[in-house]
């Protein structure tokens, strides 16, 4: 029985610096506001603000764009991707950013697009509307 | 609308049918279960006869459900929501399938279907097991029929929606206005299946991994008889053939999955630790450590309970993964979309219901369970073995409990509403880092335990001195095999050296085993078959995965300056413009689309100093349009295959325009177009280039016009030159009619980012209309010419056959139509009705001279027909070019290319892996 304890206080440890390592890893959906206090990469969940313009130019700067997301507080800022321009960007509401606060922009490197999931729904209901109008 | 409304067109039978069948399918599985719960406990052969009778009465109503819903998406009845969700008319038939299990009510229904076709196996074929195996089996039905009641529960002021029933209208599902409507049904279209699942990876991968799932309810099923009949042991012979067969199917299913991600979808990657392909990989992972316990049972009688915890854990494990991946609570972690649908507390319960029962069975039972109480020799390869077991089960916690961060998030938003979630903010470099170690573990295991026997229990002085030389022969190879392949990738950080060196260490070992040991004896060359495998998938991991290398970075960033990040990983590609980088030329030479396909035709060459441009080879990305056809909806890789890599190529972005109808809408209507009136031979302007209108003509040449019959189209050509001579292009654009809609046909010269169009007014200038031509009247006998608008027609005879479109044929018509042709062989064929008794004409017209023709009058007796002519006044000869400068350029593209060495490699280990289990489970059937 003792290899069995071995292995077992073995193992007890490895758990606990994969832990300790882990806990490295992750990070909190924050705010403008919590990026620029942290200095350090953080996500933010936020909504595309479309009184702006998502602004990508393919042939001069392809893999990059940029636009302006509203965050959880409701403060927009401008944020720059370091990406070229994802093809369903512009369909998707809210999106999910990881990057730094660098001034008053925020420069991200990776993005999760989440599209609305009641789109279909929404598509149907404006149809239906627009056939007892007519 | 107190009156209830009569709805034209429903067909409500399916509907009926399928909520019939929805309940009775329940019901006969909770039956069944029960059923065949009373035949083990007494052991009856009549409560058995009930549960096998009412196990095939669920079986059948389950069939029936799919038979239902396959026939009213086959016939795209809209009124009901799954079709609605997941059918359009333009979808093609061979994605019925993939439509079906797009939805989660499709996909419980496979996985239901599987379940079924393996319990009739199991009652044919278990035997003594019959009774007590099919329990689990019925019950897991049971929870999964659940599902789909979509029975509402009213709980004082709460309702409960208890499943999802796919066979529902859209009309209960929904309360929109829409449904006042009484023939709204005419008025819905479907919405068709998502363009990215439109492949025949969607048709192959999820019934294989959904096989892949359901057996493995069946040595969880086993392992549970076993416990709960007391037959605390013999269960575990039959259970390890099932499981080999599950750990074959679910792993070539999460492959499939993996090689669709690759092929086409454009993740850049085979595996990119999503949510969603980690829990279906942690079940295959805690399935393998059972397989290895189930095999030291099998020899030795030991790890017996540590095989019935792993097939439990497995099972309940699949379970978890469907919580997981159905119930929304990923949330923003997984790229994966599957839509919420109230199912949550169902799930939950499916999970708890057989995590508790396994955890019940197992503290009531266990005892029956014979226990060796000698340890394990390490001498023994059972002890080794079994570590291997439990490296398994440790890779298998770390994915889970890291993929498990949203839950854990959620359950401490219980007890605190104010806690804001966590989240991993880099997963790729988190899971690897801990992978890597177990894989280390693994392959090291897998190569220096091969060599022992099982229930040696002590090594002579000899023995230990042959082993020792053994693995010392193994790692010297090991080492230099190491170091060879390290001339053709680079190890970047210690800790992929040691991964390498113990992958080629398992991978020499285990050949040496196959021809010292195994020689012809499949059954024992399975194990190694499986293990160099895996460490030939290492291997490949290593090579394409670590020194996967971008082919387009940048030319002009320079390294060092930039932060690594920040350089490009994709480059501007212009129409025909070789490009130079990292000694490739890369040119964009075509596209063409098809469907709703653009496909890129891109063609790398590599420079060699000596022999210039060499190894020319195609790729062909593309992008994929919505169903509307209005966006891109999605962009699918090209792929060379080499063999000893691979080049990826994604076409990265468009130009806005390029994307997106309203984009390009919004484009056009910024631009500022300039008005020019000119005749043939004017010129117009630009800032460096002059453009000659050459040529107006009725049979227009731009190249997005396509002739149809009866269209009338114009078309100018200017050609653009530049001041030195230099340049010399044509532009053609143009304007057509079809049907009474017109539509304009732009030409863009991108060199000079000038786009022109013609003025619909140019029209006016060209085609008359009725009022303002002036018809003269000519008397013509069969054979006669006659002059007319610098043509010379001759009334070649007539056909009773109308060919005019206008026309429409009704009984008691009397009409015949003439065949004027001119000298080039072009005809005018006016045509002449008598319709209850009162005479009228259709006219013909040729676009090409602008002749209108009638036929007005037929004098039966002289044989005299008369015919009224008139053609367009085009004596103005004028047309209205607009033009418009500083343009967008629409001819380019952003491509991205990745190259991933040794990627065959990765494929080749993985197959040669299952294989293993595959080969394993046949020698053990002929036995």
């Amino acid at each position: 029985m003792k290899k069995i304890y071995l292995i077992a206080a073995l193992a007890l440890i490895a758990a606990v610096a994969i832990i300790i390592s882990a806990s490295k890893d992750v990070t909190t959906y924050g705010t403008y506001a919590s990026a620029a206090d942290k200095n350090s990469r953080v996500k933010i969940a936020g909504q595309i603000d479309r009184d702006f313009d998502i602004e990508y130019d393919p042939i001069n700067s392809p893999s990059a764009f940029s636009f302006t997301m509203k965050d959880s507080e409701g403060v927009s800022k401008k944020v720059i991707l370091k990406i070229p321009k994802p093809q369903d960007f512009e369909t998707s509401e809210t999106v999910v950013v990881t990057g730094k606060m660098e001034e008053d922009t925020f420069v991200a490197t990776d993005v999760q697009m989440k599209c609305p999931s009641k789109y279909k729904d929404e598509e149907l209901k404006i149809r239906s509307e627009a056939s007892l109008s007519m | 609308m107190i009156q209830e409304i009569q709805y034209i067109g429903e067909h409500l039978l399916p509907g009926y049918i399928g909520q019939f069948c929805v309940v009775l399918s329940f019901v006969a599985a909770l039956f069944s279960a029960w059923a065949y719960r009373c035949a083990t406990r007494h052991n009856s052969e009549s409560w058995g006869r009930l549960g096998k009778t009412s196990f095939g009465v669920h079986g059948l109503s389950t069939f029936t459900i799919i038979g239902t819903l396959f026939y009213i998406m086959l016939k795209q009845y809209y009124e009901y929501a799954y079709v609605q969700a997941h059918v359009n008319e333009e979808l093609p038939m061979r994605y019925i399938f993939s439509a079906f299990w797009e939805g989660q009510e499709g996909s419980f229904l496979l996985w239901m279907f599987w379940h079924i076709i393996l319990g009739f196996i199991l009652i044919r074929k278990a035997g003594e097991w019959h009774h007590s195996v099919m329990i689990f089996v019925a019950l897991i039905q049971a929870v999964l029929a659940s599902m789909l009641l979509g029975v509402h529960i009213n709980l004082g002021d709460f309702t409960y929606k208890l499943g999802s029933n796919p066979t529902l209208l859209l009309r209960d599902v929904m309360d929109i206005p829409l449904f006042q409507n009484a023939d709204y049904v005419a008025q819905i279209k479907g919405t068709g299946l998502n363009a990215l699942l439109q492949n025949y990876w969607m048709t192959i991968h999820p019934p294989t991994l959904f096989l892949g799932f359901a057996s493995t309810t069946i040595p969880f099923a086993y392992a549970a008889a076993g416990l709960y009949t007391g037959k605390a042991t013999e269960w575990l012979r039959t259970a390890m053939k099932w499981s080999l067969f599950s750990a074959g199917i679910l792993g070539v299913g999460i492959l499939m999955g993996s090689a669709w991600a690759y092929e086409a979808l454009s993740f850049g990657g085979y595996w990119a630790w999503d949510p969603v392909e980690n829990m279906s990989l942690v079940p295959w992972i805690i399935l393998v450590a059972g397989v290895h316990t189930n095999l030291i049972a099998n020899a030795t009688g030991r790890a017996i309970r540590s095989t019935y915890i792993y097939y439990c854990l497995c099972f309940v494990g699949v379970l978890y993964s469907t919580y997981l991946t159905r119930s929304g609570i990923l949330g923003d972690t997984s790229a994966h979309a599957f839509t919420e649908m109230g199912l949550e507390p169902q799930l939950i319960f499916m999970v708890l219901f057989f995590f508790l029962l396994s955890a019940i069975l197992y503290i009531a039972k266990s005892r029956l369970i014979p226990v060796i109480k000698k340890e394990e020799s390490i001498y023994s390869r059972e002890f080794w073995m079994f570590i291997g077991a439990l490296v398994l089960l440790f890779s298998g916690t770390i994915i889970s409990g890291s993929t498990s961060l949203p839950v854990l998030n959620a359950l401490i938003n219980l007890k605190d509403p104010d806690f804001i979630g966590t989240v991993i903010s880099d997963p790729i470099p988190h899971f690897n880092k801990f992978q890597i170690w177990i894989a280390v573990l693994v392959t090291a295991l897998s190569g220096s335990a091969i060599f022992f026997r099982y229930k040696t229990q002590e090594y002579s002085k000899n023995q230990k001195l042959g082993y020792a030389t053994k693995m010392f022969v193994h790692l010297v190879i090991a080492g230099v095999l190491t170091f060879l392949l390290s001339l053709w990738i680079d190890y970047f950080h210690w800790k992929y050296l040691v991964m390498a060196f113990a992958a080629w260490f398992a991978v020499t070992s285990n050949v040496h085993y196959i021809f010292k040991v195994a020689k012809n004896n499949p059954r024992v060359a399975s194990a190694a078959i499986s293990h160099i495998g895996f460490a030939v998938m290492i291997i490949g991991i290593l090579t394409s995965g670590l020194n996967q290398d971008v082919l387009t970075t940048n030319p002009f960033a320079m390294r060092g300056i930039q932060d690594d990040e920040d350089l490009a990983s994709v480059v501007t590609l212009i129409k025909e413009e070789p490009l130079y980088v990292n000694n490739h030329w890369i040119t964009y030479e075509s596209d063409t689309i098809v469907d709703k396909t653009r496909t890129f035709k891109i063609k790398f060459e590599r420079e060699d100093s000596l022999r210039g441009n060499v190894d020319p080879y195609y790729v062909y990305p593309n992008v994929l349009f919505s169903n509307d056809l209005s966006k891109v909806a999605a962009n699918n890789p090209g792929t060379k295959h080499l063999l000893s890599k691979d080049i990826f190529t994604t076409i990265a972005a468009l130009p806005p325009a390029q994307q997106d109808v309203k984009l390009a809408k919004e484009e056009e209507d910024s631009l500022k177009y300039r008005q020019y009136i000119m005749s043939i031979g004017d010129t117009v302007f630009t800032k460096q280039h002059y453009g000659v209108l050459e040529e107006i003509s009725f049979s227009p040449t731009n190249k997005d016009y396509l002739q149809h019959e009866n269209d009338l189209g114009i078309s100018a050509r200017l050609r653009f030159k530049s001041l030195d001579g230099k340049y010399n292009e044509v532009a053609e654009p143009a304007i057509g009619v079809r049907e009474n809609l017109l539509y304009q046909y732009h030409d863009q010269l991108n060199d000079l980012r000038v786009k022109l169009k013609l003025n619909e007014e140019s029209f006016d200038n060209y085609f008359n209309t009725e009022d303002q031509l002036k018809y003269e009247t000519y008397v013509m006998k069969k054979g006669d010419k006659v002059d007319y608008g610098g043509e010379e027609y001759l009334l070649m005879g007539f056909d009773n056959q109308i060919t005019n479109q206008h026309y429409e044929a009704e009984a008691n018509d009397i009409a015949v139509q003439a065949i004027l042709r001119d000298t080039k062989g072009e005809q005018l064929r006016p045509t002449y009705v008598i319709r209850e008794g009162q005479p009228f004409n259709l006219k013909d017209y040729a676009q090409r001279p602008g002749i209108h023709a009638r036929l007005v009058h037929i004098n039966p007796q002289s044989e005299e027909f008369t015919f009224a002519l008139a053609q367009d006044d085009r004596s103005k000869g004028e047309i209205i070019v607009e033009l418009a400068e500083d343009v967008t350029r629409n001819d380019v593209i952003v491509l991205e290319a990745l190259v991933f060495p040794g990627i065959n490699l990765f494929w080749a280990g993985s197959i040669m892996m299952l294989l293993g289990f595959f080969v394993s489970l046949l020698s053990r059937r002929k036995k």
